[in-house]
């Protein structure tokens, strides 16, 4: 798995190409809390290159949405591919989802 | 001689170690043998995730020593769907038996965990579960068409 990180500003969006599954999941666990780290008030997660998720990016997302929305800051997925998006919609993480860009 | 031709092998077993490299090699099984059987992408999906969701329960909770244990899934398919087994010497444990995940709990709300066992039983289409001879054992089914 690839994650690129563009930065506008205090919004970053984290491009993720390929699988997100366990390995996967941590390493996007590592990048966010960089990009957190770093000030970012708002994160999206480009989900359009994202070929597989499991439950353990699912934890990720929720973790940090929720500890990103504790601080009045945003963590939203965005742009999700249909395999990514059928696990996401079966697990009742439609509210994470924004339409974006 | 006359005769019928020998019956073509629909099967795949992979045995991989309780470590995560075996998830990477069984990975390159799986889609081999898909392509193989020109399994409709969706199977290979649901297959890919419940396998994933499943070997990760099992190297996570499964044991309680550091030892090195073997864990075989066995893959066929027949003219109506993809059985996959997963057997294992852990701790007993019907994945079954657990509650089903209320997908209508709002975000804030909602348990961190759990959503491995529910999504093995949304993208399969049967499951059951036996313990034998000290040994898990899961059988999961995804049927070939929609």
């Amino acid at each position: 798995m690839e994650i690129q990180n563009f930065r506008t500003g205090d919004s970053v969006e984290l491009l993720i190409s390929g699988r997100i599954d366990g390995d996967g999941a941590h390493q996007l666990e590592v990048e966010i809390l960089a990009t957190m780290k770093a000030g970012a008030k708002a994160i999206y997660v480009n989900l359009s290159q994202a070929t597989f998720l499991c439950s353990a990016g699912l934890r990720v997302l929720l973790q940090y949405w929720r500890q990103m929305k504790h601080k009045q800051l945003v963590l939203q997925a965005t742009r999700p591919s249909p395999d990514v998006d059928a696990v996401l919609q079966t697990s009742g993480f439609r509210e994470m989802l924004v339409e974006k860009l | 001689m006359t005769g019928s031709p020998p019956a073509k092998e629909h099967h795949l077993q992979v045995v991989l170690k309780n470590k995560p490299e075996g998830k990477r090699k069984l990975l390159a099984a799986l889609q081999a043998f898909a392509q193989a059987e020109h399994l409709p992408a969706r199977v290979l999906q649901a297959a890919d995730l419940a396998l994933e969701e499943h070997l990760t329960n099992l190297m996570n909770y499964a044991y309680d020593d550091k030892l090195s244990h073997d864990i075989v899934v066995r893959c066929s398919v027949d003219q109506n769907a993809l059985t996959i087994e997963v057997e294992d010497d852990g701790t007993p444990f019907n994945p079954l038996l657990n509650p089903e995940v209320d997908t209508s709990v709002p975000l804030k709300d909602k348990p961190i965990g759990g959503l491995g066992i529910h999504l093995i039983r949304k993208f399969m289409d049967e499951l059951h579960y036996q313990r034998e001879a000290g040994r898990n054992i899961l059988s999961m089914r995804k049927r070939l068409a929609s």
